[in-house]
Parts: structure tokens; C-alpha cells; sequence
């Protein structure tokens, strides 16, 4: 297995080219993705929203290597999306926790330094991939706000709490890029906020990549350096918008002009994805939807 | 029996209020086919605190329907002694050789728990086999399915034709009642795993082995407690319905009951009967307080506690 194979361009970037996904055949054919570009650089945060069924998750999956695209190629800093995860870097917040019952937090959040050991080699022969020290959990507990519950079973915690104990999974093995999949869509607007908070307070330590599916505008903008617009039937990119708000956001931030001006932006953008295709049966914007 | 059935994982489906409670005396009689212990609210309701159960109100359906069974015995045992011994007689019998019934007590015992570990070991692995290769799926699950319908006992005889008066044929038929409660369970809890939890172990690069040792063999757990809480009493049963078909045989309570049997001697009859009954429930007891530990992570457990 070479990890230098060609790349179509840098391989400093997370990149999409052409991705065509086709579930089904025949009459009941369904294109879930048509045709996307994506271009991520390292050390961005990238946000993904649109209507449900528009082929978010599908996107992920890809970039993810739990799905092939039948057309185009998916490059992970500049290797082959299964070699990434190889080497193991690659870290995934589902929209459930999906935390292991039987471990309590530090053990769930332990769990992938156990596995697939190999990676840390392979990882060191990929080019531009940055060597850093292996985090101390505990440490990463406590910066998600989870001092209390090291040692509590997952079935003792809240919504929330398991679903912070899942991001700190995911940051544990220091992956090159995070990603997350619509991770606080279950949770309530307090949770929410503060959660977001501390996954940006660990994201400026550690600057991973990361690529974050929600259907919540704010939730989009505050977190964003980019946020890509999703249209469905067929699923494609519809608009790319740079969020060029200063960081830290604050909490105070949230309530400034320029906050509701990319808001608007990207509502203006789903709002005519929506309307080229009402057909999708639902809102752009479907708070609380699950998908 | 509804054991038979893979069992739905109770926590994935979430609460289910209606679930019989697991820890109450009446499904430590029926070993339901569910993995997960019911909400605490319900034993909670029932009692109050640690020693509830000395509240009348908890014992004495219980104690009053027994009087009246044993009323009921003793005017039939009256009426008819070919059909039942009185009460007293069964005790005395009890009394007047304890060693005796617990030295073939034993050896019922040792077959069912040695038969039982065959038939563990066997039915574990070709899950785990079962579960991993697709093609050996859809080759051996159809034939699991049928033969665990199957009354397996019911070979008994045969096998003691082919083998003789030794152990062989009570090893092989509680054996094969233990397989194949087992098997099914077990190889519907390894495949039991949620998407996303798969889909996180599928990015990390785990391996099968990986796979199988951090994720699905411990999923399967709340399963395979079900398997065993079913097998084994039923495991006690091979091992009499054996010795019954082996007259012959030396030791055993299966021999005590055709040996007496025979001979009419009816209270010696129940006596072993009797004990066979204690045995059954004491395993049960323990593999049900095995499973409150290893499962103690399991959510409605977790709910008891807190
Ligand atoms: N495994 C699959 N088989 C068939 N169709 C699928 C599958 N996964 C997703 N789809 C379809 O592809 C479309 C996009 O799905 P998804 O990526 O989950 O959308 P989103 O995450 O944006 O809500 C949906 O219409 C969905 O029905
Ligand atoms: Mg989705």
C-alpha cells in the first residue's frame, strides 16, 4: 500500500472531485449526490447544512470511507479516504453518542488509543500529516466539561454529557480531520451553546480539520470558517459562504449585525435551494428535524 | 417457549414499561427472553427500601397460596395414595437419607453443568463463526432454527443404545438442549452492534478480531444472559430424561425416580422430584446474580442504582 499515491491537488486539503452517489437502480434510482466539488483546508472548520435527505451524512460518509462514490474521487489529505483510516486519521461524532454501555467515560473515550495500533506508523509516512503527543484524556475531560463523569457509565449521563464524551473520543487519537454529523441536532438550546463553546475552545488548541453537518444556521455560522449549502434531488453543493466573523466568537457576538448578516446570507441561499425544489417536502430549515 | 426467538436488545428499543421484572419471584420461575432488567420504578413501587419484602403485604399471597396447595395435596394424597404421598411422607423420606439424595443430586448436577459447558463452548464459538461469515449465516441458522424446536430430549434413548450406560448420552443430549438457545441468542447479540457504533470502529480501522473482542462479544452479553438463565434448568432436565431412559444407571436422581417408581414408592418418587426443584431454582439464582454483576452496566440496572 503506497500512502503517496497521486494527488488531483494539494495534499493539504480534504478534496471532492466530482462525487456522484447513486442509491438503488432502475425506477427507484436515487441520486444522492450529483456531481460535488469540495475543497477543505487544513485546519478549517467547515460547516455543511441543508434540508434533510440532501445527502449531508452521504457526503460524510464519503470523506469518511464508510461509502465509495460510484463516480469521482475523495482525497484525504492526499490520500485515499480508506488509507486515512488506516492510519487512523479520522475521527467521527455521529449523530448518537454511540458511546460503549460497558465502559465508563474515560474507558469509552480511551477505547480508540487500543485500536488499531499500526495506525501511529502509518501516520508518520504521510506527508504533511503533523506529529502531535497523544492527549491526556483526563485532561480533555475536563476541558469538555466532564470532570464529574470519568467515571460514570454512559447510561448515567445526559443527553448532553454523552455526546461531549463522544467528541472527546474523537479528538482523543488526534485525527486530521473531525467529522461531525448533525452531533447536537438532540440536544436542548443550553446544552447546545455551551457545548458548542467548548468544542470551539478545543478545537483552537488542537486546530484540527473539521467538517460539521447541522441544519441550524446560527449553529453554522458560529462555528464556521466556511459554510457549504446543500440542495437535495439531485444532492448537490449550491453555495459556498466564507464566515469572515473574528474569533473567539463570544456568546455577545451571537447578537451583532454581521452575526445576522451571514444568517441571512445562508437562509437566502437555502430559501432558493428550497424553492428550485419544493418537492423535498420539507422546510430548509426543520428545526429540531431529525434526518 | 419463547426463548427460542432472538431476543429484541431492550437497549436499543429503550424503555419498555410492561417488561415483567426480572428480579421479582415470579419470572425467576419464567425466565422471560429479554436481556435487560425493566425500569427500577417498579420495584421501587412494590417496596419500600432494602427490606420490603418482609412487609406483609409482599409474602403473604405467596405464603397463603402455598397453605392452600398443601391442603390441597394432603386431602388428595388422602383420598387417593396411588396418586399423591401425603406431605409427611415425602419429608421422612427426605429425612431419613439426606446423603442419599445429595450424593445423586450431585451427579445429576455434575452431568448437567459438564454437558452444559460443552454445549456452551461449542454453541459460542460456531456464533461467533455464524456471525462473521455470511455464507455459514444462511447454511446453519435455518438448521439451528428447526432443531431448536425440536424436543432433543427425545434422543435420549437412542443414545443409550449407541453408547451404553456411561455418561456419553447424558453428556450429549443436555449438550445439545444447551446449544441451540444458546446459539440463536448469541449470534442475534453479536449482530446487535448499532450503526453508529460501527460506523465510529470502521473509521478507526479496527480489525475483525477488534471488532469482535471490544464491541461485539460484549453487546452480545445481555443476550447470552438470556440464553443461559433458560438453560440451565434446561440443562437439569437433559440430565434426568437421560438417566430415565438409562435404567440402568448408577447414580443420578433420573435413576432415583425410575428406581422407585417401580417399586411404588411414590414418596421417594416426590422426595427426588422435590430436589430437583431446588436445584433448578438455585442455578437459576445464581446465573441470575452472575448477570446482575457482569450486566451491571447494563441501562436499566443503571437506573436501579441512582
Ligand atoms: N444506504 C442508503 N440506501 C438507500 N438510500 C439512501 C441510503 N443512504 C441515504 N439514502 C438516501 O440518500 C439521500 C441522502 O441521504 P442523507 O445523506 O442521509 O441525507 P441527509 O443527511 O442530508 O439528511 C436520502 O434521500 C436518503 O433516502
Ligand atoms: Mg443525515
Amino acid at each position: 500500500m503506497t500512502l503517496t499515491s497521486p494527488s488531483v491537488t494539494t495534499a493539504d486539503s480534504i478534496s471532492i472531485r466530482g462525487a456522484v452517489k447513486i442509491y438503488g437502480s432502475g425506477a427507484s434510482q436515487h441520486v444522492a449526490l450529483q456531481n460535488v466539488d469540495v475543497d477543505i483546508k487544513r485546519g478549517q472548520f467547515v460547516s455543511i447544512i441543508g434540508p434533510s435527505g440532501c445527502g449531508k451524512s452521504t457526503l460524510l460518509r464519503l470523506i469518511a470511507g464508510l461509502e465509495d462514490a460510484d463516480e469521482g474521487i475523495a482525497e484525504v489529505f492526499g490520500v485515499t479516504a480508506e488509507q486515512a483510516c488506516a492510519a487512523k486519521m479520522i475521527g467521527l461524532v455521529p449523530q448518537a453518542p454511540a458511546l460503549l454501555p460497558w465502559k465508563d467515560v474515560l474507558g469509552n473515550v480511551s477505547m480508540p488509543a487500543k485500536i488499531n495500533r499500526r495506525a501511529d506508523k502509518l501516520r508518520r509516512r504521510i506527508h504533511g500529516h503533523l506529529e502531535r503527543p497523544a492527549p491526556d484524556m483526563i485532561d480533555l475531560l475536563h476541558k469538555a466539561g466532564l470532570a464529574d463523569a470519568v467515571h460514570k457509565l454512559p447510561a448515567q449521563l445526559s443527553g448532553g454529557m454523552q455526546q461531549r464524551a463522544a467528541i472527546v473520543r474523537a479528538f482523543g487519537v488526534q485525527p486530521d480531520v473531525l467529522l461531525m454529523d448533525e452531533p447536537f441536532s438532540a440536544l436542548d438550546e443550553f446544552t447546545r451553546e455551551s457545548i458548542q463553546e467548548q468544542l470551539l475552545d478545543i478545537w483552537d488548541e488542537n486546530k484540527t480539520t473539521v467538517v460539521f453537518v447541522t441544519h441550524s444556521v446560527s449553529e453554522a455560522v458560529r462555528l464556521s470558517d466556511k459554510v457549504l449549502v446543500m440542495s437535495a434531488r439531485p444532492g448537490r453543493i449550491t453555495a459556498s459562504v466564507d464566515i469572515t466573523l473574528p474569533r473567539p466568537r463570544s456568546q455577545a457576538m451571537l447578537k451583532s449585525a454581521e452575526f445576522h448578516h451571514f444568517e441571512d446570507v445562508i437562509r437566502d441561499h437555502l430559501q432558493t435551494a428550497w424553492q428550485e425544489n419544493p418537492m423535498t417536502g420539507s422546510t430548509p430549515i426543520a428545526a429540531g428535524a431529525a434526518s | 417457549m419463547s426463548v427460542l426467538s432472538p431476543v429484541q436488545p431492550s437497549n436499543q428499543s429503550g424503555n419498555q414499561p410492561d417488561q415483567p421484572d426480572p428480579t421479582s419471584e415470579t419470572s425467576q420461575e419464567i425466565p422471560v427472553s429479554r436481556p435487560a432488567t425493566p425500569p427500577a420504578t417498579k420495584r421501587r413501587s412494590g417496596s419500600t427500601g432494602r427490606f420490603g419484602f418482609l412487609r406483609p403485604a409482599y409474602w403473604l399471597p405467596l405464603a397463603v397460596l402455598l397453605v392452600a396447595l398443601g391442603m390441597l395435596w394432603s386431602v388428595t394424597a388422602n383420598d387417593s395414595p396411588y396418586l399423591l404421598p401425603p406431605l409427611a411422607a415425602v419429608g421422612e423420606a427426605l429425612a431419613a437419607n439426606p446423603l442419599f439424595y445429595l450424593t445423586n443430586a450431585w451427579a445429576t448436577l455434575a452431568v448437567a453443568l459438564v454437558g452444559l459447558a460443552i454445549g456452551f463452548v461449542g454453541s459460542f464459538i460456531l456464533a461467533v463463526l455464524v456471525s462473521e461469515l455470511p455464507v455459514a449465516r444462511r447454511a446453519i441458522m435455518p438448521i439451528a432454527v428447526v432443531l431448536s424446536v425440536t424436543p432433543l430430549v427425545a434422543i435420549a434413548p437412542a443414545l443409550v443404545v449407541a453408547f451404553g450406560f456411561g455418561p456419553e448420552p447424558k453428556l450429549i443430549v443436555t449438550a445439545l438442549i444447551c446449544f441451540f438457545p444458546i446459539l440463536i441468542n448469541v449470534s442475534t447479540g453479536l449482530r446487535s452492534v448499532s450503526p453508529a457504533v460501527l460506523q465510529v470502529f470502521t473509521t478507526l480501522h479496527a480489525s475483525r478480531l477488534e471488532m469482535l473482542w471490544h464491541v461485539r462479544i460484549p453487546s452480545a452479553l445481555p443476550y447470552l444472559f438470556t440464553a443461559l438463565r433458560v438453560v440451565f434448568p434446561l440443562s437439569i432436565i437433559g440430565a434426568v430424561v437421560a438417566e430415565l431412559s438409562a435404567p440402568g444407571a448408577a447414580e443420578g436422581l433420573g435413576t432415583v425416580i425410575s428406581v422407585a417408581s417401580s417399586n411404588n414408592r411414590l414418596a421417594v418418587v416426590y422426595a427426588a422430584i422435590f430436589c430437583l426443584a431446588i436445584m433448578g431454582s438455585l442455578l437459576l439464582l445464581i446465573i441470575t446474580a452472575i448477570e446482575d454483576r457482569v450486566l451491571h452496566w447494563h441501562e436499566s440496572r443503571v437506573a436501579a442504582k441512582s
